[in-house]
């Protein structure tokens, strides 16, 4: 766990060292801000969260793979890599540590959308429980969105090609919920249990439901094994 | 503290490295020597478990590199070719970085730190940040890093290259201090660097093993005549038969540009004599040094004799 935790915090200092962690940070409060300061002043406004969580996932989208970009590919266009697998540190603690360093910046941005609901409890009496059901719905996202951009970067040695890479899985994750609409029975049914936006419903409505949170975490556990196995494949290379 | 046996290596189709068997003993200084592409970087990346060979076995203190490549990378500090550092960071927070990697406990990182950074020189540089650092720094920093967890054995590839001469006498002696405390397994490609730091070389070309021993003997057993290039400004007609006249001349060959190139048999110490003609015929002396035989004269003797027996 010390080795792990090594790779993390070098992870999470390389993102404050670089304008990454700062941009990162500006734009998911930024945007989010913008859209919280538009609902906020609308004559109808109510203390209720539930669009912030959904646009703090569109974010989140955006966001994740712009952090994870880096986290694998960096290393192996760089080189640095072969250091840190010539140590003494198994490839499952290179990916976990990696992994939690990154998953350690996007909890300090959602620690920074705090501001939201504080500001909201100043003004109204909005329902923290529901609140909290909200986080936790953005926090499972974020852990499989970063899991699956990790993923990417695993693969190609370029950043670019990773971001790309990672942006065209999660939109796939994230369309595929249209099908729903468009086609009947099992392709349909099949669609709607893998569609990030029907999992993330519930908790937008402040309902914790089991089934979500499982889809959430066999998500990320599937993308963080397949980022090991590609991080072995690249020893055989 | 090093064995190989048959390893082998294949890249796609290529082979890198072909049933290469070799052993290093404890506390021993090996040169592992060898022009670019010969499989050395391949051979030391297998042996720290970088990558897994596609034949034959390795251990590192006893230790397999691929069914207990942990144990094995435990007791290997490794300088890789390509200074592979994180350029982001600072020199003292890599080292602890690095500490972390290999589990070691504060108390000890502070110790093996302070003996590091003293060692390589890096006591100044201790907060700057790497991407700063002029190549001979970096250098230092990954020897520095090879050297935190006090292993075994060291894994250098290429530990002098892109120094200035200054600063590869310092990595040299820095090496030669290492001798009986680690076992050292270091490759070059520069012969003379090899004669100076190791007690034993062994040579690889085209992925194999071609020979094998300390680096007088081989010196000794290839070199056949020794050569000396000589410079004239104002060379007669008669230099190269006056100069093949003497006993123990060769041969001369003319270079162009006044300069030629006297191959002389073993031993024999005819400089002298031939400045002294030189500046009796007055042929202008400019230069007259002894050619230091290359690893590439080596390459040439060893590959065409061994044909020449096939």
């Amino acid at each position: 766990m010390r080795k792990v935790l090594a790779i993390a915090g070098r992870e999470l200092r390389s993102y404050f060292v670089s304008p990454m962690a700062y941009v990162v940070l500006a734009f998911f409060l930024g945007i989010c801000g913008l859209i919280f300061a538009l609902t906020v002043t609308s004559p109808q406004a109510q203390a209720d969260m539930t669009g912030m969580f959904h646009t703090m996932v569109f974010v989140a989208l955006m966001m994740t793979p712009v952090i994870t970009m880096g986290l694998l590919s960096q290393e192996q266009a760089t080189g640095s890599i072969e250091l840190l697998m010539t140590n003494p540190v198994r490839d499952v603690e290179v990916v976990l540590g990696k992994y939690l360093g990154a998953v350690a910046l996007f909890v300090l941005v959602l620690i920074g959308s705090l501001e939201f609901p504080l500001t909201m409890s100043a003004f109204g009496d909005p329902d923290w429980m529901a609140i909290l059901a909200g986080y936790l719905g953005v926090l499972l996202v974020g852990l499989a969105f970063i899991a699956i951009g990790l993923f990417a970067s695993s693969i190609v040695a370029n950043q670019i090609a990773a971001a790309v890479l990672g942006y065209v899985i999660l939109l796939f994750f994230w369309l595929i919920g249209w099908l729903d609409m468009a086609s009947e029975g099992v392709v349909g049914d099949i669609a709607k249990n893998i569609s990030i936006l029907e999992n993330f419903q519930d908790f937008g409505k402040g309902i914790i439901d089991s089934r979500p949170i499982i889809f959430f975490i066999s998500l990320t556990v599937f993308a963080l094994f397949l980022s090991v196995r590609s991080l072995e494949n690249k020893r055989t290379i | 503290m090093i064995r190989c046996e048959g390893l082998t290596k294949y890249y796609g189709n290529h082979r890198a490295i072909a049933d290469v068997d070799l052993s290093v003993g404890e506390g021993e200084i090996v040169g592992f020597l060898g022009p670019n592409a010969a499989g050395k970087t391949t051979t030391m990346r297998i042996l720290t478990s970088f990558i897994p060979p596609s034949g034959g076995t390795a251990t590192v203190a006893g230790h397999d590199v691929v069914t207990d490549s942990i144990e094995s990378r435990r007791s290997i500090g490794y300088l890789p070719e390509t200074s592979s550092l994180y350029k982001d960071m600072r020199v003292r927070q890599f080292l602890r970085f690095c500490a972390g990697l290999r589990g070691m406990g504060r108390a000890e990182t502070k110790e093996r730190m302070g003996y590091v950074l003293d060692t390589c020189g890096l006591e100044e540089r201790a907060e700057s940040i790497i991407g700063t650092l002029s190549l001979g720094y970096r250098q230092r920093v990954g020897l520095a890093q090879a050297l935190l967890h006090d292993p075994p054995v060291l894994i250098l590839d290429e530990p002098t290259v892109g120094l200035d001469p200054n600063q590869i006498i310092e990595v040299r002696n820095l090496i030669k201090g290492l001798a009986g405390d680690y076992t050292v397994m270091l490759s070059t490609h520069i012969l003379p660097e090899a004669q100076m730091t190791c007690e034993r070389v062994i040579i690889i070309n085209h992925g194999r093993i071609i020979a094998e021993d300390t680096p007088e003997a081989l010196t000794a057993q290839i070199r056949e005549a020794e050569t000396i290039s000589i410079t004239l400004a104002a060379p007669g007609e008669r230099v190269e038969r006056r100069l093949t006249d003497m006993p123990e001349v060769a041969a001369v060959r003319n270079q162009g540009n006044g300069v030629y190139h006297v191959d002389t048999s073993i031993g024999s110490e005819v400089r002298a004599e031939i400045a002294e003609m030189i500046v009796r015929e007055g042929w202008g002396l400019l230069e007259l040094r002894p050619v230091e035989m290359t690893l590439e004269d080596v390459f040439t003797q060893l590959t065409t004799r061994e044909e020449g027996v096939e």
